[in-house]
Protein backbone atom coordinates (compact mmCIF):
# COMPACT_ATOMS: atom_id res chain seq x y z
CA UNK A 1 0.00 0.00 0.00
CA UNK A 2 1.49 3.58 -1.20
CA UNK A 3 0.63 6.22 1.65
CA UNK A 4 1.91 9.75 1.77
CA UNK A 5 5.41 11.17 3.87
CA UNK A 6 6.75 13.98 4.16
CA UNK A 7 10.94 14.71 4.10
CA UNK A 8 12.80 17.49 5.85
CA UNK A 9 16.60 17.96 5.60
CA UNK A 10 18.34 20.73 6.77
CA UNK A 11 21.96 22.80 6.20
CA UNK A 12 23.52 25.38 7.76
CA UNK A 13 24.92 28.57 6.34
CA UNK A 14 27.44 30.37 8.94
CA UNK A 15 29.05 32.92 6.14
CA UNK A 16 27.61 35.37 4.34
CA UNK A 17 28.41 35.06 0.37
CA UNK A 18 28.70 31.61 0.50
CA UNK A 19 28.11 28.41 -0.76
CA UNK A 20 27.03 25.51 0.94
CA UNK A 21 26.33 22.03 -0.73
CA UNK A 22 25.12 19.02 1.10
CA UNK A 23 23.68 15.07 -0.04
CA UNK A 24 20.87 13.26 1.35
CA UNK A 25 19.19 10.08 1.08
CA UNK A 26 15.76 9.33 0.71
CA UNK A 27 14.40 5.98 1.95
CA UNK A 28 14.65 2.86 0.16
CA UNK A 29 10.51 2.61 -0.34
CA UNK A 30 9.94 6.06 -1.37
CA UNK A 31 8.63 5.13 -4.74
CA UNK A 32 7.82 8.79 -5.75
CA UNK A 33 8.50 12.24 -4.70
CA UNK A 34 5.32 14.83 -5.66
CA UNK A 35 6.32 18.42 -4.71
CA UNK A 36 9.33 20.39 -3.08
CA UNK A 37 9.61 23.48 -0.26
CA UNK A 38 11.84 25.49 1.06
CA UNK A 39 12.01 27.27 4.55
CA UNK A 40 14.15 28.61 7.28
CA UNK A 41 14.19 29.85 10.50
CA UNK A 42 15.24 33.24 9.60
CA UNK A 43 12.84 33.49 6.12
CA UNK A 44 13.58 36.75 5.34
CA UNK A 45 17.04 36.19 4.74
CA UNK A 46 16.33 32.82 2.78
CA UNK A 47 13.62 34.92 1.07
CA UNK A 48 15.78 37.99 -0.23
CA UNK A 49 18.97 36.22 -0.26
CA UNK A 50 18.85 32.75 -1.49
CA UNK A 51 19.50 30.63 -4.57
CA UNK A 52 19.26 27.11 -4.63
CA UNK A 53 19.75 24.02 -7.39
CA UNK A 54 18.16 21.20 -6.42
CA UNK A 55 18.98 17.65 -7.69
CA UNK A 56 17.37 14.41 -7.53
CA UNK A 57 18.73 11.32 -8.45
CA UNK A 58 21.02 13.49 -10.72
CA UNK A 59 18.79 14.99 -12.86
CA UNK A 60 18.38 18.79 -12.08
CA UNK A 61 15.01 20.02 -11.21
CA UNK A 62 16.18 23.63 -10.04
CA UNK A 63 19.02 25.33 -11.87
CA UNK A 64 21.82 27.22 -10.53
CA UNK A 65 20.47 30.57 -9.21
CA UNK A 66 16.99 30.00 -9.03
CA UNK A 67 15.58 32.06 -6.30
CA UNK A 68 14.73 30.13 -3.12
CA UNK A 69 11.64 32.79 -2.81
CA UNK A 70 10.05 31.12 -5.88
CA UNK A 71 9.91 27.72 -3.91
CA UNK A 72 8.60 28.95 -0.53
CA UNK A 73 4.64 29.59 0.68
CA UNK A 74 3.88 31.61 3.12
CA UNK A 75 1.25 30.61 6.02
CA UNK A 76 -1.57 31.96 3.43
CA UNK A 77 -1.40 29.37 1.32
CA UNK A 78 -3.47 26.25 2.37
CA UNK A 79 -1.31 23.20 3.95
CA UNK A 80 -2.40 21.03 1.25
CA UNK A 81 -0.89 23.31 -1.52
CA UNK A 82 2.26 24.46 -0.46
CA UNK A 83 4.86 22.18 -2.31
CA UNK A 84 5.95 23.07 -5.49
CA UNK A 85 4.51 20.68 -7.56
CA UNK A 86 7.01 17.85 -9.70
CA UNK A 87 4.32 15.76 -11.11
CA UNK A 88 5.79 12.63 -9.44
CA UNK A 89 9.44 12.32 -9.78
CA UNK A 90 10.72 8.47 -9.43
CA UNK A 91 13.67 8.86 -6.76
CA UNK A 92 16.11 6.35 -8.67
CA UNK A 93 19.08 6.23 -6.50
CA UNK A 94 17.11 8.71 -3.90
CA UNK A 95 20.21 10.60 -3.47
CA UNK A 96 18.80 14.30 -2.83
CA UNK A 97 21.64 17.36 -3.36
CA UNK A 98 20.69 20.56 -2.63
CA UNK A 99 23.65 23.62 -3.58
CA UNK A 100 22.61 26.59 -1.83
CA UNK A 101 24.12 30.20 -2.48
CA UNK A 102 23.81 33.19 0.03
CA UNK A 103 24.00 36.55 -1.49
CA UNK A 104 24.30 39.70 -0.01
CA UNK A 105 21.10 41.50 -1.01
CA UNK A 106 21.14 45.11 0.90
CA UNK A 107 17.48 44.79 2.51
CA UNK A 108 19.26 42.01 5.30
CA UNK A 109 22.13 41.91 7.58
CA UNK A 110 23.54 38.65 7.93
CA UNK A 111 23.12 35.75 10.91
CA UNK A 112 23.93 32.55 10.40
CA UNK A 113 20.70 30.79 9.60
CA UNK A 114 18.69 26.97 8.69
CA UNK A 115 17.69 26.25 5.51
CA UNK A 116 15.48 23.50 5.18
CA UNK A 117 13.87 21.28 2.21
CA UNK A 118 11.38 19.90 2.37
CA UNK A 119 10.25 16.74 0.15
CA UNK A 120 6.76 15.24 -0.04
CA UNK A 121 6.86 12.04 -0.85
CA UNK A 122 4.83 8.53 -1.80
CA UNK A 123 5.99 5.81 -0.23
CA UNK A 124 5.48 1.98 0.09
CA UNK A 125 4.29 0.65 3.08
CA UNK A 126 5.95 -1.65 4.87
CA UNK A 127 3.47 -4.01 6.10
CA UNK B 1 8.88 12.40 -24.49
CA UNK B 2 8.69 16.22 -23.30
CA UNK B 3 10.56 17.58 -20.46
CA UNK B 4 10.32 20.68 -19.01
CA UNK B 5 13.47 23.10 -17.94
CA UNK B 6 14.46 26.54 -17.14
CA UNK B 7 16.75 29.40 -18.57
CA UNK B 8 18.03 31.95 -16.10
CA UNK B 9 18.86 34.66 -17.07
CA UNK B 10 19.88 37.87 -15.42
CA UNK B 11 20.18 41.37 -16.27
CA UNK B 12 22.46 44.14 -14.28
CA UNK B 13 20.69 48.16 -13.89
CA UNK B 14 22.90 50.12 -12.47
CA UNK B 15 22.05 53.43 -13.74
CA UNK B 16 18.25 55.75 -13.38
CA UNK B 17 16.22 55.13 -16.30
CA UNK B 18 18.39 52.74 -17.61
CA UNK B 19 16.84 50.72 -20.86
CA UNK B 20 18.68 47.60 -21.65
CA UNK B 21 18.51 45.28 -24.93
CA UNK B 22 19.07 41.42 -24.20
CA UNK B 23 18.81 37.88 -25.64
CA UNK B 24 18.16 34.74 -24.19
CA UNK B 25 19.53 31.72 -25.94
CA UNK B 26 17.28 28.47 -25.40
CA UNK B 27 18.97 24.74 -25.92
CA UNK B 28 18.51 23.93 -29.45
CA UNK B 29 16.30 20.97 -28.68
CA UNK B 30 13.64 23.29 -26.97
CA UNK B 31 10.06 22.97 -28.57
CA UNK B 32 7.93 25.44 -26.31
CA UNK B 33 8.16 28.56 -23.96
CA UNK B 34 5.43 27.40 -21.47
CA UNK B 35 5.82 29.99 -18.68
CA UNK B 36 7.88 33.32 -17.39
CA UNK B 37 8.74 33.89 -14.13
CA UNK B 38 10.77 36.89 -12.58
CA UNK B 39 12.55 37.76 -9.55
CA UNK B 40 15.24 40.26 -8.55
CA UNK B 41 17.94 41.61 -5.74
CA UNK B 42 19.23 44.35 -4.82
CA UNK B 43 23.00 44.72 -5.33
CA UNK B 44 24.73 47.65 -3.78
CA UNK B 45 24.36 47.65 -0.17
CA UNK B 46 25.35 51.34 0.51
CA UNK B 47 22.44 52.51 -1.53
CA UNK B 48 20.92 54.37 1.42
CA UNK B 49 18.30 55.99 -0.93
CA UNK B 50 17.49 53.00 -2.15
CA UNK B 51 16.87 50.90 0.95
CA UNK B 52 14.94 53.57 2.70
CA UNK B 53 12.75 53.80 -0.35
CA UNK B 54 11.28 50.06 0.02
CA UNK B 55 7.73 49.94 1.04
CA UNK B 56 7.65 47.74 4.25
CA UNK B 57 4.02 46.23 4.58
CA UNK B 58 4.38 45.94 8.42
CA UNK B 59 1.38 46.35 10.53
CA UNK B 60 0.89 49.73 11.86
CA UNK B 61 -0.27 49.51 15.71
CA UNK B 62 1.93 50.39 18.07
CA UNK B 63 1.98 48.27 21.40
CA UNK B 64 2.87 49.51 24.40
CA UNK B 65 3.64 48.20 27.90
CA UNK B 66 1.72 50.39 30.52
CA UNK B 67 1.90 49.72 34.82
CA UNK B 68 -0.42 51.53 36.50
CA UNK B 69 0.48 52.64 40.33
CA UNK B 70 -2.63 50.65 41.66
CA UNK B 71 -2.04 47.25 40.05
CA UNK B 72 1.15 45.47 39.32
CA UNK B 73 0.37 43.47 36.66
CA UNK B 74 1.24 44.44 33.17
CA UNK B 75 -0.97 44.95 30.79
CA UNK B 76 -0.53 45.67 26.86
CA UNK B 77 -2.68 48.29 25.37
CA UNK B 78 -3.14 48.62 21.59
CA UNK B 79 -3.58 52.12 20.04
CA UNK B 80 -4.73 51.56 15.95
CA UNK B 81 -3.52 54.33 13.82
CA UNK B 82 -5.91 55.02 10.27
CA UNK B 83 -4.62 52.39 7.74
CA UNK B 84 -7.58 53.00 5.68
CA UNK B 85 -5.01 54.00 2.60
CA UNK B 86 -3.96 51.38 0.13
CA UNK B 87 -0.12 52.13 -1.16
CA UNK B 88 1.06 52.00 -4.34
CA UNK B 89 3.19 49.32 -5.08
CA UNK B 90 6.89 50.42 -5.90
CA UNK B 91 7.53 50.06 -9.67
CA UNK B 92 10.65 48.52 -10.39
CA UNK B 93 10.97 48.37 -14.15
CA UNK B 94 9.80 47.12 -17.04
CA UNK B 95 10.09 44.05 -18.87
CA UNK B 96 9.14 42.88 -22.55
CA UNK B 97 9.92 39.67 -24.48
CA UNK B 98 9.41 38.96 -27.91
CA UNK B 99 10.33 35.84 -29.55
CA UNK B 100 11.80 35.29 -33.13
CA UNK B 101 8.94 33.43 -34.46
CA UNK B 102 6.35 35.43 -34.29
CA UNK B 103 5.73 39.63 -34.09
CA UNK B 104 4.87 41.47 -30.98
CA UNK B 105 5.90 41.04 -27.71
CA UNK B 106 4.80 37.98 -26.45
CA UNK B 107 5.17 38.61 -22.66
CA UNK B 108 5.39 42.51 -20.94
CA UNK B 109 4.98 42.83 -17.32
CA UNK B 110 5.89 45.68 -15.08
CA UNK B 111 8.37 44.47 -12.24
CA UNK B 112 7.14 45.52 -9.15
CA UNK B 113 8.82 45.38 -5.79
CA UNK B 114 6.65 43.35 -3.66
CA UNK B 115 3.32 43.87 -2.30
CA UNK B 116 3.01 46.78 -0.11
CA UNK B 117 -0.68 46.13 1.03
CA UNK B 118 0.01 42.40 1.71
CA UNK B 119 -0.83 43.39 5.43
CA UNK B 120 -4.12 45.66 5.07
CA UNK B 121 -6.93 42.74 5.61
CA UNK B 122 -4.98 41.67 9.23
CA UNK B 123 -7.09 42.83 12.15
CA UNK B 124 -5.37 40.29 14.24
CA UNK B 125 -2.93 42.98 15.99
CA UNK B 126 -1.04 39.98 17.02
CA UNK B 127 1.77 41.31 16.71
CA UNK B 128 3.33 38.64 13.74
CA UNK B 129 3.82 41.38 11.05
CA UNK B 130 2.60 40.81 7.77
CA UNK B 131 5.47 40.22 5.25
CA UNK B 132 5.89 38.98 1.96
CA UNK B 133 8.13 35.75 3.20
CA UNK B 134 5.93 34.81 5.92
CA UNK B 135 2.31 35.86 4.24
CA UNK B 136 3.33 35.66 0.84
CA UNK B 137 1.48 33.59 -2.17
CA UNK B 138 3.27 30.68 -3.45
CA UNK B 139 4.58 31.58 -6.63
CA UNK B 140 3.91 30.31 -10.16
CA UNK B 141 4.74 31.14 -13.27
CA UNK B 142 2.70 32.86 -15.73
CA UNK B 143 2.14 30.66 -18.31
CA UNK B 144 2.37 31.31 -21.90
CA UNK B 145 2.82 29.01 -25.10
CA UNK B 146 5.11 30.06 -27.95
CA UNK B 147 7.55 28.22 -30.78
CA UNK B 148 11.00 28.08 -29.87
CA UNK B 149 12.17 26.84 -33.11
CA UNK B 150 14.11 29.91 -33.97
CA UNK B 151 15.95 29.46 -30.02
CA UNK B 152 16.42 33.03 -29.59
CA UNK B 153 14.52 35.54 -27.45
CA UNK B 154 15.08 39.25 -27.45
CA UNK B 155 14.31 41.27 -24.02
CA UNK B 156 13.94 44.60 -23.30
CA UNK B 157 14.17 45.89 -19.79
CA UNK B 158 13.42 49.72 -18.87
CA UNK B 159 14.46 51.06 -15.15
CA UNK B 160 11.79 53.11 -13.18
CA UNK B 161 12.49 52.86 -9.79
CA UNK B 162 16.41 54.56 -10.24
CA UNK B 163 14.05 57.57 -12.10
CA UNK B 164 10.97 57.98 -9.62
CA UNK B 165 14.02 57.99 -6.41
CA UNK B 166 16.20 60.37 -8.95
CA UNK B 167 19.28 57.85 -8.07
CA UNK B 168 21.43 55.01 -9.26
CA UNK B 169 20.47 52.16 -8.34
CA UNK B 170 22.10 48.85 -8.70
CA UNK B 171 19.86 45.93 -8.64
CA UNK B 172 19.52 42.43 -10.85
CA UNK B 173 16.60 41.06 -12.14
CA UNK B 174 16.40 37.47 -12.74
CA UNK B 175 14.05 36.29 -15.74
CA UNK B 176 12.94 32.69 -15.36
CA UNK B 177 12.23 31.44 -19.06
CA UNK B 178 10.58 27.52 -18.44
CA UNK B 179 10.92 25.52 -22.04
CA UNK B 180 9.51 22.12 -22.94
CA UNK B 181 12.57 20.47 -24.57
CA UNK B 182 12.07 17.39 -26.38
CA UNK B 183 13.76 13.91 -25.08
Amino acid sequence: MLKATKKRFDIKITQANSTVSDTFELDKNIVKVHGVLVTSDKDDLLYYRGTQKIEINKEEFFPENYESKLLMSGINVAPKQRYYDLGGVAPGNGRVQITYKDLDDGRTAFVPYRVSLYLDCEMEDEL
Amino acid sequence: MMKEGVIITKINIKRQGERKHFQIKLPNDTKYIIGIEYGGRLVSKGDIKATDALPHAIAKSEVALVETPYVKAEYVEVKEKARTFFKRNQLVGELKLQSSEESNWFYSADVFLNDSNIGLGDFSQSGFPVNDFTHGNKRTEEIVKVDAESTIIQGWYLDAIGKTQKTDINYEVTIYVWINVEE
